[in-house]
């Protein structure tokens, strides 16, 4: 069949498709509300593209003209981009997701997690230990402006404590901005064989440890305890999973087993964007017990540490029971 | 072919062409985000420095929503970002489909390692080796950015004599003489029968003759008799 006729004889169909998308294409959900525009009728869509496909075919195998090969082409990306749309995301789902498949996931990447708990702990209990048995060395570690800044946020005599200023709204945007950000950043740098999250796992245990053990070493250990006890069931966790996310990535590039490099990184890649999914939602609920519950000085240690005893161990059997039995879904 | 076409073939067997886009339009629609971003949030501080301590909270919250949620949010929901959609680009996923929101999540996260050690250094690096011109973020995250296609350019062989070729033609060289005779009609008179000349063998003939019998021969192929 020459190009001429082959044009005549599909045209119509061609443009009653290039009209569909036109109008479906961009804004599919408000155009599902209206009626379907004449000529192509939505359940047709899928039948009306395949048969679009084999005409784009035959156009090349019969080397018509470019033009025409382009035009089809064109319309067969809009089509194929409409029909392999990523279903919308759905609320019980995500529901789901942070209930049982979050906890689940954290399971499979066992290795990595204990791997990035004991880069984060080790540090933090040894620098803790050190400097409580030599108080002058956190000298080397932080200046002299940063030490009085701790001094001043765990200050036994302040009605707020953990922080210098600002109310309780302006440190849960504070500590969704930072503690968050810091906490992505930690899966990301994992792409780098894993040695950027190392490298955070070991700065953020080591300043830790060492802050806790300078405030114990001046008297000002209680109020950073009764500050620090209830947030940290979801902040710290939370850590050490971005940490073992990151982990799983850089590993997945110094040993990818029996694949392709490449298709272990997105396999890996995945894997670290739900759990980074999860340590978001984490650091959120860390921030405001932060900004709203940690902060009240007036609460008495033993109404703290209770709290601080119920979030830890929600944390524990969340991650430990959580999904544990389900089916799974995907 | 000599372009920076990636070709993936569909489930239906049939090759997608997906042009893909260099890092000097990325960079551009990246320098378009941030002036989006950093101005909004600029005109958001004006009215939020009157709420006090919850507009200060508020507005930390905007900095951490801009920072990471504007770039997954618009490209996982419609593909591009503002910026990417003033520079006609989009992300795909490696295989032509739209991209997920994992997929959108991985490739925005790790642009943090992107930018090591300082703007977008590793990023350009990573894009000018690889084939397809993908950052990191985007081959850990398996997408590629590509160029928005426009619609192509109509364009119709003038109708006139028909002359069948002297010898039959390959396909490739069928499609050569149409897509010539379909593109002369916008070219300069000099320029048609520079390019003409170059089918002089087929043509058998020079100048604006050979021209005309390109145009008769892309007649026949088309088969207009």
């Amino acid at each position: 069949m020459r190009q001429e006729q082959f044009v005549a004889r599909y045209q119509a169909e061609w443009q009653a498709l290039e009209h569909w998308l036109a109008q479906r294409g961009e804004r599919p959900r408000q155009a599902r509300r209206q009626a379907a525009p004449d000529g192509v009728d939505d359940a047709d869509f899928p039948q009306r593209y395949r048969r679009l496909c084999q005409q784009l075919a035959l156009a090349r195998r019969r080397g018509y003209s470019p033009q025409l090969v382009a035009r089809l082409q064109q319309l067969m990306q809009q089509g194929h981009t409409l029909l392999y749309r990523t279903p919308r995301p759905q609320w019980r789902r995500a529901l789901a997701f942070l209930f049982a498949d979050f906890p689940q996931l954290v399971r499979s990447q066992a290795r990595s997690m204990w791997v990035a708990a004991a880069l984060f702990v080790v540090p933090l209990v040894g620098s803790f230990a050190l400097i409580l048995w030599r108080p002058e060395l956190i000298h080397l570690l932080m200046d002299n402006a940063r030490i009085a800044e701790f001094e001043r946020m765990y200050d036994p005599a302040s009605p707020n404590l953990g922080r210098d200023s600002g109310t309780n709204w302006t440190m849960f945007g504070y500590y969704i901005m930072n503690n968050i950000s810091i906490g992505l950043r930690t899966f990301a740098f994992g792409l780098i064989a894993g040695v950027g999250t190392v490298l955070v796992m070991l700065f953020n245990g080591v300043g830790i440890g060492s802050v806790a053990g300078h405030l114990q070493h001046i008297g000002h250990g209680d109020p950073f305890w009764r500050f620090v006890a209830g947030h940290g069931a979801f902040e710290l966790t939370a850590i050490v999973i971005a940490g073992g996310a990151g982990l799983q990535l850089g590993m997945k590039l110094l040993a990818p087993g029996r694949r392709r490099r490449i298709d272990a990184l997105v396999e890996g890649g995945v894997i670290g964007a739900k759990l980074c999914v999860g340590v978001a939602a984490m650091l959120l609920i860390a921030a405001f017990i932060e900004a709203f519950w940690s902060s009240i000085a007036a609460i008495p240690a033993w109404g703290k540490y209770s709290v601080a005893a119920v979030l830890w161990t929600t944390v524990i059997v969340w991650l430990w029971r959580g999904g544990r039995g389900a089916v799974d879904a995907d | 072919m000599l372009d920076t076409y990636r070709e993936v073939i569909t489930p239906e067997g049939v090759p997608l062409h997906l042009p893909v886009a260099g890092p000097l339009p990325r960079a551009l629609a990246w320098a378009i985000d941030f002036v989006i971003r950093v101005g909004s949030l600029m005109m958001l501080s004006i009215p939020l420095a009157f709420l006090g301590g919850f507009g200060q909270g508020l507005y930390l919250g905007l900095m951490f929503l801009l920072m990471w949620a504007y770039t997954i949010v618009q490209e996982a929901c419609w593909g591009r970002t503002l910026g990417k959609r003033a520079m006609g680009l989009r992300v795909v996923a490696s295989d032509g489909g739209p991209i997920g929101w994992m997929s959108a999540i991985t490739r925005n996260l790790l642009r943090t390692v992107d930018m090591l050690p300082f703007g977008y250094a590793l990023g350009l690096l990573s894009s000018l080796f690889d084939a397809h011109g993908r950052r990191l973020g985007d081959l850990v995250a398996g997408t590629v950015v590509i160029h928005q296609s426009a619609p192509p350019v109509g364009g119709t062989v003038p109708v006139g004599s028909v002359l069948a070729p002297p010898q039959p033609l390959q396909p490739a060289e069928q499609a050569a003489v149409v897509d010539f005779a379909e593109r002369a009609p916008r070219l300069s008179v000099p320029r048609q029968q520079e390019l003409a000349d170059i089918a002089s063998p087929l043509t058998e003939s020079h100048g604006q003759v050979g021209v005309l019998r390109l145009y008769a021969m892309a007649n026949w192929l088309l088969g207009r008799r």
